[in-house]
């Protein structure tokens, strides 16, 4: 199935993706400016570092019902800030951890490294994320639409 | 009397009377049974009244943060690590605290007790391993190894690796514990079954906060509950806030958190709040080796990292 | 109005006949603990008191007040409106004498010369209580010393008392005359049963174990009790975590904030806490109550000396002795009345 086929599936995620600065937003940018197809079901915020991360963005991404949350940062030893991934990582990987023992999902939930000369990795990196998220189906756990009080 | 109150008492009116502290933090008899008070004790006589049994299950590291005084505490073995974490974190400084570490055998859960022998305990009475309970038309005898609290009977570090001083002879941890056996079964069952066992755990929960204010960890000026611009969750009893904030709490107690129950002691409706930081407890050991207030050396697991730390997930 | 007797074996059928006209609660044992649930027919009466106070009936934790649209396509975007409540009648079964006075003193507190709190007296209009005298009152109680008793009848539209075989039912409002009719299956009470209620009251009153003493606070001035010298040691170990107020079934503070998802919003009106810092925080970023020392004085000065000067005598406190049973750090309000009181 090319991109175009993906579009017409009923359900179309809407996965909220956090992309540093110097590296992942850049492989994005290379992406597009290279024609690279991928699924626009991938909503871009741009921090400085991964390190900026904080567990509480990835939660209110998913309690203003995000049906997949994507981090993607620069690779280990090349950070722009010398060593915010490093942080980041010990982060993202409690913080997954935390929330699949919650119940959240598996499939909601990504984190990759790609660098700003990876565009064509970033293209395929997104279609994986948008086919999982879209096979794991609309949110509904964490999400929260409406105050659920008497 | 115990024989550790009457070494506590000592060491308390020595410190007191030699003016190496100004306040030796300690626990007094409380006005309920099975319920002890944190005393404050300032002079020789207020230290007499300082006692030690095993109803001594508030952490007194949680009255350390930003105090000005120089302060002796009666520490477990939890205690003294969370001590430790207050020193590695700045929040007080290792020569403005006395620890009187205190070797513990576990403290009883008086949940247990009252659900073991009815409703109306009037009062009750340890001695010797035993627990006698009694009340209108009762009395019982209880073994106190059967009514300890869940983290006391899992409990693998009860003697203080840090201390000033410490009250008795250390006693033996215990090996062979399992301290994730109900961890491991629940990360076995399928993802929405999780999902409802956390949102049931916390049903009852009525957003008091007494588990944040009881943790030692808890110190910051503004909770993140109490942010706002943006607000990251709301204040009612909606499920999906109440689910929010013990998410979120856990996770800022992530590498800090050593399991010493003062959230489910402070919780007034009993929720199990240690299913939610004691899989961070289990993950941190297991990925980086790091067991939290052991050591006044080791930096806690997020402020530091490997070039190879796991990356399994990270595509 | 006259004092009817059940029998006690009947009384699920009673609450059972209740149940067509009322949504009928009473206490249950749920996980360890004594809550109010709802009931059909069994019901617990081998019981002290519940760990939360049954405040929650009319003044609910989370409160939806108003709901408006926030699309700003509709012809009615932002505007409040109500959403029409269900009126169910409510009847609340086993409701203690402390707890019933309690909502006598939130009944004058939600009412003042200016303003009637709707949403609280919407509930409480619609429910009928019958009460359960203490024939055991708790080692904590002390309502004797604030103005209550284990057999006090105010708050209540009927008081049962239980006499071992038979429960014995005094209607005291309309309401709870109604009630006693809807049911049926009564008998009309006799002295005898009068006697054993009087010798009851006497044996509770006599029971209760915590006598404090109130009479100075009521005649020393604000400014005197304020400046004590006893505030920072009581304070010392407060947590400022806010579990009493939050089981006391007096505390009546909220705090009113919208919550808007999408293109609906909500006025949501949620239990506050006077033990929070931000309780009393301006939004000049100055704070009245900057310190845990005045906090903790202002929850026990409001209870004891504010509340009872504003609204005729009534002390704030009931005597229940949650707090007491629940603090973390056992913090007795007892001792703090008495160090009041010295």
């Amino acid at each position: 199935m090319t991109a175009e086929d993906k579009t017409n599936e009923t359900f179309q995620p809407r996965i909220v993706t956090f992309l540093c600065n110097w590296c992942s937003y850049g492989a994005a940018d290379l992406a597009g400016v290279s024609r690279m197809p991928y699924p626009p079901n991938i909503r871009v915020i741009r921090i400085p570092c991964t390190g900026r991360m904080s567990p509480k963005f990835i939660l209110e991404a998913f309690r203003r019902g995000a049906d997949g949350v994507w981090v993607s940062g620069c690779h280990p030893g090349d950070c722009h800030y010398i060593a915010g991934n490093y942080y980041a990582r010990r982060k993202f990987t409690l913080f997954r951890d935390l929330m699949n023992y919650v119940g959240l999902e598996p499939g909601r939930l990504h984190f990759s490294w790609i660098s700003s000369a990876e565009g064509e990795k970033f293209a395929r990196v997104a279609t994986e994320v948008v086919e999982a998220v879209r096979a794991v189906g609309p949110s509904d756990r964490f999400a929260k639409q409406r105050i659920e009080v008497a | 009397m115990d024989k550790r109150t009457e070494k506590i008492r000592e060491i308390a009116k020595r410190l007191l009377s030699e003016d190496r502290v100004d306040v030796v933090l300690g626990y007094g008899p409380g006005t309920v049974p099975l319920r002890n008070a944190p005393l404050f004790a300032r002079t020789p006589e207020e230290a007499d009244k300082l006692i030690w049994d095993s109803n001594c299950r508030i952490n007194l590291a949680n009255f350390l943060p930003r105090t000005k005084e120089r302060v002796a505490v009666l520490a477990k073995g939890c205690d003294a690590r969370n001590i430790v974490n207050h020193v590695v974190e700045h929040q007080i400084k290792r020569d403005q605290v006395y620890i009187v570490g205190v070797p513990c055998q576990g403290m009883l859960d008086p949940e247990k007790v009252q659900q073991r022998e009815g409703r109306f305990i009037e009062s009750a009475v340890e001695s010797d391993g035993d627990l006698t309970v009694s009340g209108p038309g009762f009395e019982t005898t209880l073994k106190l190894a059967d009514v300890l609290r869940q983290n006391c009977q899992t409990c693998v570090h009860r003697n203080p690796p840090v201390y000033d001083e410490l009250v008795g002879e250390p006693v033996p941890e215990q090996t062979d514990i399992d301290r994730y056996a109900d961890i491991n079964d629940l990360l076995g069952k399928p993802d929405g079954e999780r999902y409802a066992y956390f949102q049931n755990l916390v049903k009852d929960c009525i957003r008091c906060y007494a588990c944040r204010d009881a943790c030692p960890l808890c110190y910051c000026h503004v909770c993140f509950v109490d942010e706002h611009m943006p607000q990251w969750l709301g204040k009612s009893v909606d499920p999906h806030d109440v689910l929010t904030y013990h998410i979120l709490r856990a996770f800022h107690c992530a590498g800090r958190c050593t399991d010493c129950g003062a959230c489910e002691a402070a919780c007034p409706v009993n929720i199990k709040l240690r299913q939610f930081t004691r899989l961070l407890e289990k993950d941190i050991q297991e990925r980086y080796g790091y067991e939290a207030g052991m050591s006044l050396e080791t930096l806690p697991p997020l402020t530091v990292y490997r070039p190879d730390d796991p990356q399994e997930f990270i595509k | 109005m006259a004092d009817m007797i059940l029998k006690k074996n009947a009384l699920g059928d009673f609450l059972k006949s209740l149940s067509g006209s009322y949504e009928t609660f009473g206490p249950k044992q749920e996980d360890g603990e004594v809550k109010f649930a709802p009931v059909d027919g069994e019901v617990l009466l081998d019981y002290q008191n519940s760990r939360l106070s049954p405040k929650n009936f009319f003044f609910p934790q989370s409160e939806r007040m108003l709901e408006f649209s926030a699309d700003p396509a509709a012809e009615d975007a932002f505007v409040m409106k109500e959403r029409p409540a269900a009126k169910q009648a409510r009847l609340l079964f086993g409701i203690r004498p402390c707890d019933a006075k309690a909502f006598a003193v939130l009944d004058k507190i939600y009412r003042n010369d200016q303003y009637t709190d709707n949403y609280w007296f919407d509930k409480r209009e619609a429910a009928t209580l019958i009460g359960l005298a203490c024939n055991r009152p708790c080692a904590t109680c002390f309502c004797t010393s604030v103005g209550c008793g284990p057999f006090h009848e105010e708050g209540l539209d009927v008081l049962a008392v239980d006499l071992g075989e038979d429960i014995l039912l005094k209607p005291l409002t309309d309401k709870g005359q109604k009630a006693l009719d809807a049911a049926g299956g009564l008998a009309a009470a006799d002295g005898k049963a009068a006697a054993s209620v009087e010798k009851l009251k006497g044996e509770a009153e006599a029971a209760i174990q915590s006598k404090v003493a109130v009479d100075k606070v009521a005649e020393r001035s604000v400014m005197e009790l304020y400046e004590a010298d006893h505030w920072a040691k009581v304070a010392q170990r407060c947590l400022n975590c806010g579990v009493c107020t939050y089981v006391c079934p007096t505390c009546h503070c909220f705090d009113i904030q919208d919550e808007v998802s999408g293109t609906a919003g909500d006025r949501i009106r949620n239990w506050d806490s006077c033990m929070s810092w931000l309780f009393t925080m301006h939004g000049t970023g100055h704070n009245p109550r900057p310190d845990k020392t005045s906090r903790v004085r202002q929850r026990f000065m409001h209870k004891f000396k504010y509340i009872p000067l504003k609204r005729g005598g009534d002390i704030g406190c009931v005597g229940c002795g949650r707090c007491v049973a629940q603090c973390p750090v056992n913090i007795d309000v007892r001792d703090v009345v008495r160090d009041m009181n010295a």
